[in-house]
């Protein structure tokens, strides 16, 4: 009598597999498992709430995970992961968990004094001090008093922005800067949001695709997409323009920039759709399959296409 | 205002064929509600909730941020559809308001809320369809959308309810419709599977304490059993959302290393 | 308005007295104690509704008054106090206390309408438990005035003329509430939840095989703020229980649950005969004369 619709995909091969989903768990050996065979170990790999994962003697406990009658058990259904003595699950879909040197986009939600709150898909408000951010006169100097009067003309609510995890407060809130050219308000393009899981860790979350767009992929899933600027406007220390970055006005776009910043926003939302981690060479991909296969761009959305578009990508 | 249906008929079986200790057809849908961060709706034969969890994330007002651990939120809609004779039940409806507190406490506990200090979260209960079972289907729906939104919980909490009927009250029966439950009294229990520990008892019409002992017992098998279904489909989600991720991670990586030898 | 929370001192005297079964108030771990509710019925002559044409209706007020505590703050009704009203409904008007039936005078004419309201004094703590039982006692001291049905006619009898008659009323339950502490040797480590915490891996934590928690009958205010979990029990002298309500706080084993049970259908046993004693006390002292 008990039927699945688990997930709109086809029958599961783990449900057929396991009749008694008591005993899909590891016997007291798994966790001989090397970290090496991550990539190709089977469905043990993965745990769900309440599950018990080894023994707390030999192991210690990381995120994701809490001790119980010497048992260290899951509290998250995920991956179980293992450093050394350190074991860790790491859910899947969750909210996005800052680490310092992170880059991330975010809106002001609240404009306090001598701070903004941003709000970065975490799971409190991210703190901008005032202090934190270039002020206008270019070079570093102390904040005025003029410049707290003023915070609204820098960031008001609403505002999209670029930072970088400087530092975490005691109660685990992040602390932001944008002490750098290449962060800042964001202008010219739009925002589309994916589960943070699927933004890795790069070496620069900055990409400019060939078709004039570019992408900022904040670690926290929010995802900047852009006409793209040209190199040489952002550079030079000298040359910050406090005018130019604080403005609220967008440059001109033309039509073939703002038909591609779409395409590219859709192909990211069906790659999301799909949870299939964002690379620039995956996007790409799509985005040359997109051209080539003559989709209009709304179309992309559409399940069948989507699908073909992720077929596409992922069997290369 | 009893009934003129059987409840238990001689041979055994209820008005809707089941034997006493049959559960109700379950789905578990885990497909992701756009915004949330997690959902999850849960159906018992007629009854559907559908559950939606929000965060944790930054607590709306000051007065109820606490600065050692996360705050739940909860909040309870019946569709005014949800039954035969339509009718709205407000926020301020005591019995909604009973089952936002039920809620509430039952997974205070069992969410590790220490880990989110000054943080909320949301967890919203729509009662789609109403055929007994209210309570149940509402935790087994708030567990899996918790899960979904990788909140760390002790144990996935499974709810069950069960009642005996005059005529046999040594065989309880198990999840009850809403004729069932009009005519039996009904216990609906919150368990931990991994301990066996009960967090939720809920009892509200007259039994006699060594039938309410026989239900207990039955009730904890039940909830074992409910809680493997659970467990199921929550790997069965985590194993396709893991297959889909190293799909696309083994194109990526293929993709940079030819990338590098152009 | 937030109680404020007790500070840690008053949380470890609590629980180390309890580690050796002492309560603070000198009170044994089951032993019960007075609060004051005033509680009153009164009856009038209604037309039913068309749904139920052969059954008196029950109607139960209950109200925390600012007065009772300084916690309870005028206006708007606070999470206590619907959890109050909740479980007077429950446990007075659901599970049929008193027989609906025999409060009909003419069928889908004329039914009583029983109005109980309660009024909490003073919350010394446990208010639930002390309004349940105010409430039964006040139902089973109302006398309603006896009528008569000649044809269509219905007479009510003043109560110089005939004596009120009692309620008929099918059985008394009354609410108890447990406060349960987990076990003292586990109390230390409230499950730590820093992401990696090195020194909980042998520190004691609580388990599913720790001994049984120590329970409690009758919390006062400081032990219900501190207690991990309440369960509330409604049920009569006759071994049937009425209500069960435990939400959240620790889990409780099945078998924790029934050794409270236990204890709860001797400790209403006694309460009922001390009602019913006081009740007849108080009815012989009255000297009712028949004209």
């Amino acid at each position: 009598m008990i039927t699945f619709t688990s997930f709109p995909v086809a029958p599961d091969p783990y449900l057929a597999r396991n009749d008694d989903a008591a005993d899909y768990l590891p016997d007291s050996d798994y966790m001989d498992v090397d970290l090496e065979e991550e990539s190709d170990a089977g469905s043990s790999k993965l745990t769900c709430p309440g599950e018990s994962i080894t023994s707390s003697h030999a192991f210690m406990r990381g995120h994701g995970t809490y001790v119980e009658n010497e048992e260290v058990i899951s509290s998250v259904a995920g991956l179980i992961e293992r450093v050394n003595k350190l074991v860790t699950v790491r859910a899947l879909r969750t909210r996005y968990n800052p680490e310092v040197g992170d880059l991330v986009v975010g809106r002001i939600t609240e404009v306090q004094p001598r701070r903004w709150k941003v709000d970065a898909n975490s799971r409190q408000d991210a703190v901008l001090m005032l202090s934190s951010v270039n002020l206008p006169g270019g070079v570093q100097r102390r904040k005025l008093e003029s410049d707290e009067l003023q915070m609204r003309n820098f960031f008001e609510e609403g505002d999209l922005l670029v930072a970088e995890v400087q530092a975490f407060f005691a109660d685990g809130a992040m602390s932001l800067h944008t002490r750098s050219l290449k962060y800042g308000k964001l202008r010219n393009g739009q925002l589309v949001t994916v589960p943070p899981i699927l933004v890795r860790r790069l070496k620069s979350h900055f990409y400019t695709l060939p078709c004039g767009v570019d992408l900022i992929l904040g670690l926290n899933g929010y995802i900047w997409v852009s006409k793209h600027v040209k190199e040489n406007e952002q550079e030079g220390e000298e040359g910050f323009d406090a005018e130019a970055v604080y403005s609220n006005k967008n440059d001109e776009i033309d039509e073939a920039t703002r038909t591609a910043i779409s395409r590219v926003t859709n192909i990211i939302r069906v790659l999301a759709t799909h949870s299939i981690p964002l690379t620039d060479t995956l996007l790409l991909e799509a985005y040359e399959w997109a051209i080539e296969a003559d989709v209009d761009l709304k179309d992309l959305l559409q399940e069948d296409i989507g699908d073909a578009l992720i077929a596409a990508v992922t069997n290369r | 205002m009893s009934s003129r249906i059987e409840i238990l008929n001689d041979g055994g079986f209820r008005s809707d064929g089941r034997l006493p200790s049959e559960l109700r057809s379950l789905a578990f849908d885990l497909s992701p509600q756009a915004g949330a961060d997690g959902s999850a709706m849960v159906s018992h034969g007629l009854t559907q909730v559908l559950v939606s969890v929000f965060g944790p994330r930054e607590a709306k007002s000051r007065a109820q941020t606490m600065h050692n651990r996360a705050a739940l939120n909860v909040e309870v809609s019946v569709a005014p559809f949800s039954t035969s004779d339509r009718r709205r039940r407000g926020r301020g409806d005591k019995r909604v308001q009973e089952i936002v507190a039920m809620i509430k406490s039952t997974f205070e506990p069992v969410v590790q809320t220490a880990l989110y200090p000054r943080s909320q979260i949301d967890i919203f209960v729509h009662v789609l369809q109403q055929d007994g079972g209210v309570l149940q289907a509402s935790i087994n729906a708030t567990t899996l959308a918790l899960t979904a939104a990788g909140v760390p919980l002790l144990d996935l909490v499974c709810a069950i309810t069960a009642g005996v009927h005059s005529t046999s009250p040594d065989s309880p029966l198990l999840d009850l419709t809403t004729l069932e439950e009009n005519d039996c009294p009904s216990v609906t229990v919150a368990v931990m599977p991994r301990s066996g520990k009960l967090t939720l008892v809920s009892l509200e019409t007259r039994v006699h304490v060594d039938v309410f002992k026989g239900i207990l017992e039955v009730v904890g098998e039940a909830g074992k059993v409910l809680s493997l279904e659970m467990k199921r489909a929550v790997l069965a989600r985590t194993k396709m959302l893991k297959d889909a991720m190293g799909a696309g991670l083994r194109t990526a990586e293929f993709a940079e290393d030819a990338g590098g030898d152009e | 308005m937030r109680p404020p929370s007790p500070s840690i001192p008053e949380k470890e005297f609590l629980v180390a007295s309890l580690a050796q079964n002492l309560r603070i108030d000198g009170r044994s771990l089951l032993e019960m104690r007075p609060t004051r509710v005033l509680a009153h019925v009164d009856a009038k002559m209604v037309r039913p509704p068309p749904e139920r044409p052969y059954e008196g209706i029950i109607t139960v007020h209950s109200e925390i008054s600012p007065m009772a505590s300084s916690l309870y703050e005028p206006g708007r009704p606070s999470e206590e106090e619907v959890a109050l009203s909740r479980m007077l409904d429950k446990v007075l008007r659901r599970s049929d206390t008193v027989d609906k039936e025999a409060l009909c005078v003419l069928a889908g004419q004329r039914v009583w309408h029983l109005r109980l309201t309660i009024h909490c004094l003073a919350d010394a703590g446990n208010l639930q438990d002390c309004a349940c039982i105010a409430g039964i006692a006040a139902l089973k001291h109302f006398r309603r005035p006896e009528v008569e049905v000649v044809g269509d006619e219905i007479i009510v009898h003043p109560p110089t003329s005939r004596a009120p008659v009692p309620l008929a009323m099918h059985h008394t339950p009354l609410n108890l509430t447990f406060a349960f502490f987990p076990d003292a040797s586990t109390t230390s480590s409230s499950s730590s939840n820093a992401p990696v915490d090195t020194t909980s891996l042998d520190g004691p934590v609580p388990s599913s095989t720790s001994p049984a928690p120590q329970m409690l009958l009758d919390p006062s205010p400081l032990e219900a703020t501190l207690a991990s979990s309440t369960l509330a029990l409604a049920l009569n002298s006759q071994r049937e229980l009425c209500v069960v309500h435990k939400a959240g706080g620790m889990p409780l084993s099945p078998a924790d649950v029934l050794r409270a049970v236990n204890v709860a259908t001797d400790r209403v046993r006694e309460l009922v005969s001390r009602i019913d004693r006081d009740i007849s006390t108080d009815w012989n002292s009255r000297g009712v004369e028949v004209q």
